[in-house]
């Protein structure tokens, strides 16, 4: 989350160009949407019991476990020619590069239409639990999830890739717990992962590299890999240190101080 | 007044209220969730004040001018559909006690404001 907001900042300050990051993670890790409420949202006494760490994205969107999970980050300028200014455009384009990677796997997807959050869908704490709109689904079920965080024209946009999916741990962490087998059932419905769907195991090499020809194909560029800029580098440290490593923007989702001293 | 990051000054001496354009909120929709600075907190032009959550993206609040923050619309947290209802009025966010006067010159005036937005749509 740290390397993805420097790289985020650096962008918004017009040092760097659009930014194609794929990650996994350590340990289960719980993240909560920008502006979500910790103890309204998440069993946190389970997730200290279960081992999972606790984190808060600067994006927006629902709580996500990330377990078994590819995670992807697109991050761009106001400048770039490769992604309109338009914030439902931008989830479409994403979305067609993911579909093209899933493709080359023999995945079909399809984008979903329908409005992210209606009234009664804010009751839904799990991202995964629902498609929103612009997001992949293949045979009907949610593969892919997304949120974007906009400033100043640039933006950051997370997603997420299943590779395994545990419904009973996501039912035992996030809140409200329902009656068990109703709730498993109903995520075990909506939800499905990439090995599922292609028949057989995926790594998380194969899958990013498919993801990145996706993305090349899509947008008609070609990705150089590459690492930090030393400016870039520096915001990490201080991001770790006084953000993403602190509880005041991990547990109550105070961002404000943090803005201010940059 | 208005920035070109959708945020609307209204000026009284060196006191600045500021708040979220009706072309904003309606390109957001529904706002959700709302973070805005407490009082006394410093805002620096062009830098973030707040951040706003709709069901399309969280956007960061992007100050027009520099001060310290001398007032914060506690009625917004309350009711937050104030900010798509009403939010040239009642939806005002904050009143910062402005630094330097010369930092609205760089502002639209309304029919700028709307050309702007004409060319915005275009490249949209």
């Amino acid at each position: 989350m740290a390397v993805d907001e420097a790289i985020f900042r650096e962008c918004i300050r017009g040092g760097r160009g659009p930014t194609l990051r794929f990650y996994g993670w350590r340990a289960p890790t719980l993240s909560l949407g920008h502006f979500q409420d910790l103890e309204r949202e998440v069993d946190a006494g389970a997730c200290e019991r279960l081992g999972i760490g606790i984190i808060r994205r600067p994006t927006g969107g629902k709580a996500v476990l990330h377990d078994q999970e590819l995670t992807y980050a697109v991050i761009a300028g106001a400048s770039s020619p490769l992604f309109p200014p338009s914030i439902l455009e931008t989830y479409r384009i994403i979305s067609r590069c993911i579909a093209a990677g899933l493709a080359a796997l023999g995945i079909e997807t399809a984008l979903t239409g329908a409005g992210r959050q209606e009234a009664g869908d804010r009751l839904r704490a799990s991202c995964f639990s629902f498609p929103s709109r612009h997001e992949l689904t293949a045979a009907g079920r949610k593969i892919c999830g997304a949120a974007q965080v906009r400033s100043q024209g640039a933006f950051l946009q997370h997603g997420a890739l299943l590779m395994g999916f545990d419904p009973r741990l996501t039912c035992e962490i996030i809140l409200p717990h329902r009656k068990g087998e109703e709730q498993l059932d109903r995520l075990r419905r909506s939800v499905t992962t990439v090995g599922e769907q292609a028949g057989r195991e995926i790594d998380a090499e194969t899958l990013s590299g498919h993801l990145r020809e996706g993305f090349e194909a899509v947008l008609g560029v070609r990705f150089e890999a590459g690492g930090l800029t030393a400016a870039e580098e520096r915001l990490k440290e201080q991001l770790m240190a006084n953000k993403y490593g602190a509880d005041r923007w991990n547990r109550e989702g105070r961002n404000m101080e943090w803005i201010s001293a940059l | 007044m208005y920035s070109r990051e959708h945020i609307w000054v209204r000026v009284d001496g060196d006191l600045a209220t500021i708040g979220i354009t009706d072309y904003a909120q309606e390109k957001l929709g529904e706002v959700l969730s709302l973070e805005l600075p407490e009082a006394d907190a410093y805002v620096e032009r062009d830098e973030p004040f707040g951040s706003i959550e709709s069901a399309k993206a969280v956007i960061e609040l992007i100050s027009p001018v520099s001060g310290v923050v001398i007032s914060v619309n506690e009625d917004i947290t309350d009711d937050i559909g104030i900010v798509n209802s009403d939010p040239h009025d009642t939806g005002w966010m904050i009143v910062v006690e402005m630094d330097d006067l010369s930092e609205l010159d760089d502002l639209l005036d309304t029919r700028s404001y709307q050309d702007y937005l004409i060319q915005e749509a275009e490249v949209d």
